[in-house]
């Protein structure tokens, strides 16, 4: 009778735990100061505390206010100290939920509402409410406060409208005309900074605030919201962060990230330094050059790490031509505006060469303005235009361009095709490509100078007096160029390099990119603005505005006892400096660094 | 001798303000200006960068910018860096110390090898050990300094024996007093051996050369016929002769303490001026490039005057007035 | 004059550095004929190809007295290996025709000292990053090197002299004047002036543009410096009894500092040259290295240095950095002649 009572009652406590834990399982993570943490799904692991993460950057930071940052390794400081209302997931590119737990939009577009998470709070404790997404705004608008975030946020010269709702809800308003629902959130996505600190500065001006929180800042003075929190900065050689105790992401077990307890930033000199600190295991992460991945793939084992062949980026690099009426004279003028000089010379490009000599076989042949590295809208069915010498020169003819019995190339008219490329000095690299182009294009008779600058110098000329012939240069990317391209791709725009600020648009093509750069943000179909970025790929591979040189790779290299490394988009992980990838989720596997 | 030195201070006024005028026409005279970057920043408009222009103050004639700054100079007001929005004084101050010091050991070690190797290649003129030394007096002013810094940064990491460049170790702050000290000196035994060394080379000849002048005159053979033993003959008297043209040297060294690293700051890691004003003057920072100007001016006209001071000092003869 | 060059002739180290500069130097000027290739001559199919020596031992193990090369072809473009192929030879031949050119810059030819028949190649030191031959450009690249201290020095000398000759000789106001002008420049910390000059340069002026406008703001520094030796030389001087007879006679003041003055401050400059000279090669190349010296395609060694100086080559192509070999060995020659020289002009230091 005991015995068969008792196992009942085995049965019963076995049933009931079961219930108990189905019930908990489905439920998410809580802590007890924050109802809803946001919960990092991405990290392959669960981590564990502890550990100083060491990495290194090139230049000092230029300030730590990020309503003003704008250099890369400022925005290192920035990503790592501050959050958005959104943020964009490194693997996908897709927008989600941070410092916002939810969002609405009107039926029109105009009006977005986003309800901010329940009971943030700042790195010292103070509440974290929209009284500071309203002071971030203000700030940025404040005449004297100089920085890149104000033009993303203004439309036809209008700026968003912003209203707060109440402590936790604050409602934005875009202009009348096509509002911008497709690219909004990623509009939106700006640092928001705390009011209870830079109060004080801003109500003294906009030049006064610009230069608060710079280099000579009190580390009591800043507060995070971020992952972690400025501790110190030494001029030339390193700067310090610490764990953000208070941080709003926990991983899926529930625990508050981030993991480590320090992050440091070695300021060094240049990439040898660098190179040499990172096998001298002094360092955890290098962002290593193409030339070195075969040599560092052989040293993995020596050294503990991997070195992985990372995807493309979105950065491109090409070659203008200048086709403004004002800045260049026919019979230079004739050339550079025909589409059929410019795809001759495209044949007359040996991307191979370039690839395997500049690049170290790390790069892959371009073919148009998006590269193969954005997943979301790389058109594929582009094929990028075959090396020959031949072809060049029998694409010259047809366009009525001969060589002369001296050998050299003359248009129509009998003038010798000749002109000046230049790039700016000091970028390896760019050097290295002008001279490859150089030599084939003197191949096919042109006379062709080569001549790197100072970069002051070589942008002056691109933006001030448009006193230039041939230029090679560069651009980052995005994953949506409509964000961050209009400059360049509206042929109103100032950096529309080979015709700036045009009144109405010099050809057709460029009158149809008009219309989908146009178009793009009030898209909010992704599927829609894909076919509007293929179509936009085609036009410019037809008409060539930019002649592309090869797509680069990266080459991340990353010590073995760092744990939950995970490539993303351009081949950025957690805690590799200089992207927004803070090292939320990095973690090391054994022994660390205390 | 007061007045000669009131004198020759004074005499800075015009010649700072020369300088002054001189580096701020170079430097405008070159193309482009500091928002170059931010002209090819694809995100800002146009409209930005001019309204950034107008707030740096680089839409205003050039004459006008030139009277502002010097009015503000005068104030001890050095402005502020566009790049880094703080105050020039501060950016500076805080990399000054840095460059003192690895200059200073660079003059340490230097001066302690050159006197004595200098007088020992001398008093065996054309002997081996003079010209073995010589040569590698040559050798060491012969490579560039990046190529040397460079080899010595491999041959840190190889050996493992020195760091590898920067000046502090990662947990500098955490050190006690004296550890902190160490810290530093043994990151500055790299690039101040290759300053001291490249230093030492040219020093080390001048001293023998002088010291071999000296020791034809016809006063030093006097004293040996009569009987003098050797050694005193030559270190109280001849190298005391011998030194004057150092002493010279030594002031124009004083004055190149804060503009004579700066590709090794640059290629070593060290945080110190050069690196700084390198960048400054590739960027076109204009406030930090004006004052580092003048505080490099101002140094070597002080440097100067030091070694005439201490000339007049070293030798009763020479008189100012 | 006569006595000073006897005196040089027993200065055994100083004869050493002379002999080396004189074979640079010719090597220099005769740059075309001996290099096999050239300086933008590429190929892109043997980029960063280890020195290619003359061999006298086949795979086989057999001997020929005709030195030969193997052809090669690139394995692994990412670790930078070259398998030899053993079956094709390529005899060295000697006055072989190769690309033309005008031997001292008047006569044409394409006669070149030594070759090898493509698509055999004979690379001595290897080749760069683009496939162009190292040992060639080092040939061209001695042309800048050597020739820049030399413009200098040309500049700086005479400019000094004629300048500190002036103010040391007249003294009083014309003298403080001269002086407060060289003083503003000398005052001007060197590195900077040269960098902000550099940079100040208008960009699109070809390579040899570029290289007089690079001398010129080398001698910009060096010529203040050098007058204020020079006057207080010929403040000494000029108390001296042959310019007091000199003006006694009736001379005009030109004819005698340009005549009886200055040339006694000769032995100084000359020294004094020896040892600019080198400092003017160190300058260019630290120039190179920053990036403002001498441009591509245009060679010379600080900019052949500082391209092939990173810890890739040093580990990978190690022979990327034999110019440096050149600049020390150039800059140790001058200042081996240039002690010898000033030995040998310094009375006081005859030696029997």
């Amino acid at each position: 009778m005991v015995r068969r009572a008792s196992s009942y009652l085995l049965v019963a406590v076995l049933v009931l735990t079961l219930l108990a834990t189905m019930a908990g399982a489905g439920a998410a993570p809580r802590l007890p100061d924050l109802p809803k943490p946001v919960v990092d799904a991405s990290a392959p692991d669960i981590g564990k505390y502890g550990g100083t993460f060491v990495t290194s950057t090139f230049s000092d930071p230029r300030t730590f206010n990020p309503v003003v940052a704008q250099d890369t390794v400022s925005n290192t400081v920035v990503e790592g100290t501050t959050s958005s209302l959104v943020d964009q997931n490194y693997l996908t590119g897709e927008m989600e939920p941070a410092l916002a737990e939810s969002w609405t939009v009107s039926r029109d577009g105009r009006t977005w509402t986003f309800t901010l998470r329940d009971k943030l709070v700042w790195s010292d404790g103070q509440p974290l409410t929209v009284d500071d997404v309203v002071f971030t705004l203000e700030a940025i608008f404040t005449p004297g406060v100089d920085g890149s975030l104000r033009d993303p946020l203004t439309f036809r010269g209008q700026r968003v409208q912003w209203r707060k709702l109440d402590g936790r809800r604050i409602q934005f308003q875009t202009p009348r005309d096509q509002p911008p629902v497709g690219l909004f959130l990623r509009l939106i996505a700006i640092p928001i900074v705390p009011k209870h600190k830079l109060a004080d500065a801003l109500g003294k001006g906009g030049a006064e605030f610009s230069r608060t929180w710079g280099l000579n800042v009190n580390a009591r003075d800043m507060v995070s919201s971020g992952p972690f929190v400025f501790q110190s900065y030494t001029p030339g050689q390193r700067f310090i962060l610490v764990r953000n105790t208070r941080y709003w992401k926990v991983d899926r077990n529930g625990q508050r990230l981030p993991y480590l307890t320090r992050y440091i930033l070695q300021i060094l000199p240049n990439q040898e330094a660098s190179r040499l600190r990172f096998l001298a295991k002094e360092t955890d992460a290098y962002e290593a050059r193409p030339a070195e991945f075969a040599q560092l793939k052989q040293q993995e084992r020596q050294g503990n790490f991997t070195v992985y062949d990372g995807p493309e980026t979105f950065g491109r690099t090409f070659l203008v031509f200048n086709q403004n009426p004002a800045a260049v004279k026919p019979p230079k003028l004739a050339w550079f505006q025909d589409a059929r000089f410019r795809r001759a010379l495209a044949h007359a490009i040996d991307q191979n060469a370039i690839i395997q000599q500049v690049f170290a076989g790390r790069a892959t042949p371009p073919t148009s303005e998006i590269t193969v590295g954005n997943k979301l809208y790389y058109n594929a069915n582009l094929r990028p235009y075959p090396y020959g010498i031949e072809r060049a020169q029998q694409l010259l003819a047809e366009a009525g361009y001969r060589r002369g019995s001296d050998g050299f190339l003359r248009d129509a008219q009998g003038n010798v095709v000749e002109f000046t490329m230049i790039t700016n000095a000091g970028n390896v690299d760019r050097e290295a490509i002008g001279n490859l182009v150089r030599q084939d294009f003197t191949r096919l008779g042109i006379r062709v100078s080569f001549v790197p600058e100072s970069f002051p110098s070589l942008v002056g000329k691109l933006t001030g007096t448009y006193n230039w012939e041939a230029i090679i240069i560069g651009f980052t990317g995005s994953l949506e160029p409509g964000t961050d391209s209009r400059n360049v791709w509206l042929s109103s725009g100032d950096l529309h390099m080979w015709w700036p600020k045009q009144e109405k648009p010099a050809t057709q093509w460029e009158a149809e990119i008009d219309r989908i750069f146009e178009q793009l943000p009030a898209e909010l179909d992704q599927a829609k603005r894909k076919q509007m970025y293929f179509r936009f790929q085609e036009i410019v591979y037809e008409n060539l505005p930019m002649l592309y040189f090869p797509y680069l790779k990266t080459q991340p290299a990353i010590r073995n006892t760092i744990g939950n490394v995970k490539l993303g988009l351009q081949g950025h992980t957690p805690g590799l400096p200089g992207w927004s990838v803070p090292a939320t989720t990095t973690y090391f596997k054994g022994a660390y660094r205390p | 001798m007061l007045r000669y030195v009131a004198r020759r201070v004074l005499n800075m006024v015009p010649l700072l303000f020369g300088v002054s005028l001189v580096s701020f026409l170079v430097i405008q005279l070159s193309p482009g200006d500091f928002l170059a970057e931010i002209r090819l920043n694809p995100v800002v408009s146009g409209d930005t960068v001019e309204q950034m222009r107008r707030n740096f103050g680089l839409d205003q004639p050039l004459h006008i910018q030139y009277l502002k700054w010097l009015w503000s100079i005068l104030r001890f007001d050095f402005g502020y860096s566009f790049a880094y929005q703080v105050p020039v004084g501060w950016l500076i101050g805080t990399r000054l110390l840095n460059t003192l010091i690895l200059n200073l050991a660079a003059l340490v070690i230097a001066w302690t090898l050159a006197v004595p190797i200098g007088i020992r290649a001398a008093t065996r003129q054309y002997s081996w050990s003079d010209n073995s030394l010589s040569m590698a007096a040559y050798l060491g002013i012969s490579t560039p300094t990046f190529f040397s810094g460079l080899l010595l940064l491999f041959f840190a990491f190889r050996t493992g024996w020195l760091p590898i460049g920067g000046m502090t170790s990662l947990d500098h702050e955490l050190l006690p007093a004296g550890a902190r000290v160490l810290d530093v000196a043994r990151h500055l035994i790299i690039p101040a051996t290759v300053l001291g060394v490249g230093a030492a080379a040219g020093l080390m000849r001048q001293m023998r050369g002088n010291l071999l002048e000296v020791l034809r005159q016809d006063y030093v053979r006097t004293a040996k016929a009569k009987g003098l033993a050797e050694r005193p003959v030559i270190y109280k008297h001849a190298v005391r002769n011998a030194i004057n043209p150092l002493i010279t040297i030594f002031g124009f060294e004083i004055g190149g303490l804060l503009s004579g690293s700066a590709i090794l700051e640059n290629v070593v890691g060290w945080p110190g001026l050069g690196q700084l004003i390198l960048e400054s003057v590739i960027r076109k920072d204009l406030y930090v490039v004006m004052a580092s100007l003048m505080l490099g001016s101002v140094t070597l006209v002080l440097g100067n005057l030091i070694a005439d001071i201490l000339l007049a000092v070293a030798d009763p003869r020479i008189r100012y007035d | 004059m006569a006595l000073a060059w006897q005196q040089l002739r027993k200065h055994r180290v100083a004869m050493v550095g002379g002999a080396i500069l004189v074979i640079l130097y010719t090597l220099a000027l005769f740059a075309d004929f001996i290099a096999p290739y050239s300086l933008d001559w590429s190929d892109r199919g043997h980029f960063y190809h280890p020195p290619i020596m003359p061999r006298f031992i086949d795979a086989a193990g057999h001997v020929s007295l005709r030195p030969f090369v193997y052809e090669t072809t690139l394995a692994d473009p990412a670790l930078r290996i070259y398998t030899i192929d053993a079956r094709k030879q390529h005899h060295l031949r000697f006055f072989v025709r190769g690309e033309p050119y005008r031997l001292l810059w008047i006569l044409p030819s394409n006669i070149h000292l030594f070759g090898v028949d493509p698509p055999g190649r004979i690379f001595l030191m290897g080749t760069d990053q683009f496939g162009r031959d190292l040992f060639s450009r080092i040939l061209f690249g001695a042309r800048v090197s050597l020739i820049i201290g030399i413009l200098v020095v040309g500049i700086t000398i005479p400019i000094g002299m004629v300048f500190g000759g002036i103010a040391g000789y007249y003294g009083g106001r014309i003298d403080n004047v001269m002086m407060r002008l060289v003083e503003v420049i000398i005052a001007f910390p060197g590195f900077y002036l040269l960098l902000t000059l550099s940079a100040v340069l208008p960009q699109n002026m070809g390579c040899t543009t570029r290289f007089y406008m690079i001398v010129v703001i080398l001698s910009f520094i060096g010529w203040a410096g050098f007058s204020r030796l020079i006057r207080g030389f010929v403040l000494s001087l000029k108390e001296r009894e042959f310019v007091l007879a000199a003006k006694a006679m009736g001379l005009d003041d030109l004819r005698i500092i340009l005549k009886h003055v200055l040339p006694n401050t000769s032995s100084l400059a000359i020294v004094v040259a020896t040892l600019a000279i080198p400092g003017a090669i160190l300058g260019e190349s630290g120039l190179s290295f920053l990036g403002f010296g001498v441009r591509e395609p245009c060679a010379s060694w600080g900019n052949l240095l500082s391209a092939g100086a990173n810890l890739i080559n040093l580990g990978r192509s190690p022979w990327l950095l034999i110019p440096g070999f050149f600049i020390v060995l150039a800059v140790v020659a001058y200042n081996f002649l240039g002690d010898g020289m000033r030995d040998a002009f310094d009375p006081r230091l005859r030696t029997g």
